[in-house]
């Protein structure tokens, strides 16, 4: 009891005594090699979703033992279910005014980039600090900007993912490859079909490709929150959806309430489509058993969503400059290609291989794909760019209010 | 009843607290098995291997949990076991509002306690580390070590203490040798309660780990959640182990001694 009494004091002196350790703009003083000098020897923590052995095991294993070899750094991978948990650990530390935050990098996008920035949680403007920042083009609209928010050096590029079907060719060889053969293949095959309830953010982009489809394609809907085009595409969009729901699974009186649901569902054979926001997945599902090995992805005739994911740095993380040399190793050539090996992830690049080592850029060049998952290049050919938030979440809301209730 | 009737009864209990488990073991050997398969077809120990690989999470979080969940019980009998005492054997005023303000953490949800407490730790410096979560399992345990103390305390004759002290006997020898072989089954169960009521807590343990303290529950809920049921598979059972364990080694003791003083409610 003495004991803990004492770490409790401890701990007490501890979290007032190093209120400002490591301040970000000293930081952004120093020269790339000050940085690594200041990083050697600390640690990281790595908070994000950590539902995949694959992607668990490339961030622990691959970029971990990168930085402990080459930089000394730990890398704690702190897994998520939900990304807004992390979101909120930095909201209450930052409100509670502890300068000391316990999170140091997430995986992020969206709505919860969109909540950091807005609530000045991201640390920003340290971007052009990473040599290998080079390799991205930051001119690429598709990376400027994560779900309409402007990303102004607030966070770094991670992958590139692109909304894409699925089938089991052994038991639906002819599966609907757009949004009106859907709807038509949902009507003559009643109680085949469903998708996962937003506010789920894999059920939410369906939606989203229903409410494009109807608005007659994406640039109808590219720019701010226009109220008026709302009501008029959203009415179409909730006459479409209600109609559909007799003909969904259980008659539409219920729906999954997540993407992982409907994967189980598919692998059940309750389901004959799935859909998912990263085609690797697909190769990952079959690599583990739960899809068949005659499964195959797609893209529609008339585009998929396409976002990119990324690394945040939050305005309190405690161990900045390791962060900034994960981050740095995170966009390597190297490691960028090695997340696109589909025995490891399967995750397509945000950098421009042409601008990497020759080595880097034949490996890119050499890149075989799962058989189950899409080539990239065959999805990216229709790739809609996302909603802004403001959009999304109106139609989240829509599609609760109107067609889930 | 029959000691027949009795082994038969006993086998049904035991198979119907088993049976649901048993999908379960199942997945946690089985590479992809769905409808309409009534056997997993193929069978595997990759799930195991993994979990026991030399990367792998899991061996370090089996022990920061046993670690853990044995700190907490510690605390809560250190805690508890007096409040028991009190609540057992005397009657004071505000006694049956003693009694609610103890069993309210049990009521409210663990999320809104997880979430006030939170900001509590932030400031004391307790959050992100081990520490704080045994003192935030204290919330759900405490309630039934003290429960199940002062049970044990209603049924408990303090004459026996005076007797003791009349034939010389100090404080110290009183506490060891007439109360805690007294109470020593109720503390058992006790223990045992708050040993397993820490053991399978996730949302404190996340709230106020901050994801940094990763015990087996946090591991469990983010594969079941990723749909990997031969990976959540293994964790079940790994986190069906200590209870099992426990309750085979003092079955024989709950059994026995516990009746007889009556003291386990």
């Amino acid at each position: 009891m003495k004991r803990m009494m004492a770490g409790l004091g401890g701990a007490l002196i501890l979290a007032g005594g190093l209120a400002h350790a490591q301040e970000g703009d000293a930081l952004l003083d120093m020269s790339w090699d000050e940085i690594v000098e200041t990083a050697r020897g600390g640690e990281v923590n790595v908070f994000m979703w950590g539902g995949a052995d694959n992607i668990n095991a490339y961030v622990s294993d691959y970029i971990g033992g990168q930085l402990e070899d080459d930089y000394d750094i730990t890398l704690n991978r702190v897994p998520l279910t939900d990304t807004a948990e992390a979101v909120n650990i930095v909201l209450g530390e930052v409100e509670a005014g502890a300068a000391e935050g316990a999170v140091d990098m997430i995986w992020i996008n969206g709505e919860n980039f969109r909540t950091m920035k807005q609530g000045d949680l991201a640390w920003c403007g340290y971007v052009d600090k990473l040599p290998n920042a080079d390799l991205v083009n930051f001119d690429n609209p598709a990376i400027a900007n994560d779900f309409g928010t402007p990303v102004e050096g607030c966070e770094v590029p991670w992958s590139r993912v692109q909304f894409a079907f699925a089938n089991d060719t052994a038991r639906t060889p002819e599966p609907p490859r757009s949004i009106p053969e859907l709807i038509d293949w949902a009507e003559a095959n009643p109680g085949r079909f469903t998708y996962p309830a937003p506010p789920d953010f894999t059920g939410a982009a369906f939606v989203r490709h229903v409410f494009t489809h109807v608005a007659g394609g994406a640039d109808a809907l590219i720019g701010p929150f226009d109220q008026a085009k709302f009501d008029e595409v959203a009415e179409e969009t909730w006459e479409i959806l209600n109609d559909l729901e007799p003909h969904l699974w259980r008659e539409g009186r219920t729906y999954p309430t997540s993407i992982t649901q409907l994967q189980q569902m598919f692998a059940n054979q309750e389901v004959d489509l799935f859909f998912t926001y990263d085609p690797a997945e697909v190769g990952t599902a079959v690599a583990n058993g739960i899809f068949p090995e005659t499964m195959q992805s797609y893209g529609l005739s008339d585009g998929t969503l396409a976002n990119t994911n990324y690394m945040v740095i939050p305005v309190n993380a405690a161990n900045k400059a390791a962060a900034l040399v994960t981050q740095n190793l995170l966009l390597s050539g190297e490691a960028q290609l090695e997340k696109a090996q589909p025995e490891v992830w399967g995750a397509a690049t945000v950098i421009e291989p042409d601008r990497a080592s020759k080595e880097v850029q034949a490996g890119f060049a050499a890149l075989e794909r799962h058989p189950s998952v899409v080539s990239i290049e065959e999805l990216g050919q229709a790739a809609l760019p996302e909603l802004t938030p403001d959009w999304t979440s109106k139609i989240e809301d829509g599609w609760i209010e109107n067609v889930g209730n | 009843m029959s000691a027949r009737a009795r082994m038969a009864l006993g086998v049904l209990l035991i198979a119907a607290l088993m049976a649901p488990l048993v999908p379960l073991a199942l997945w946690s050997v089985a590479r992809g098995w769905f409808y309409p398969q009534i056997l997993p077809a193929t069978w595997t120990l990759e799930p195991w291997m993994r979990a026991f690989a030399a990367r792998s999470d899991i061996p370090g979080a089996l022990m920061t949990t046993t670690c853990i969940a044995l700190a907490a019980a510690a605390l809560a009998l250190a805690l508890g076991i007096p409040a028991g005492r009190a609540l057992g054997l005397y009657r004071f005023r505000g006694k049956a509002l003693v009694e609610l303000a103890l069993l309210a953490p049990v009521i409210v949800p663990g999320i809104a306690v997880g979430l006030g407490v939170h900001g509590v730790f932030l400031r004391l410096g307790l959050t992100n580390s081990a520490l704080g979560v045994v003192l935030v399992h204290l919330v759900p345990t405490l309630p039934y070590v003290v429960f199940v103390m002062s049970g044990v305390f209603a049924n408990y004759d303090a004459e026996a203490e005076a007797q003791a002290r009349s034939l010389g006997a100090r404080p110290l020898q009183v506490l060891w040798h007439v109360m805690l072989p007294a109470i020593a089954p109720g503390v058992m169960v006790a223990g045992l309660f708050a040993f397993l009521v820490s053991w399978s807590q996730y949302i404190l343990t996340l709230t106020i780990g901050g994801g940094r303290v990763v015990t087996l529950p946090l591991l469990l809920y983010a594969q079941a959640g990723a749909g990997r049921n031969d990976q959540a598979g293994v964790l079940a059972m790994l986190s069906l182990a200590p209870g099992l364990v426990i309750l085979a080694l003092v079955a024989r003791q709950l059994a026995g001694r516990g009746m007889s003083i009556g003291g386990t409610r």
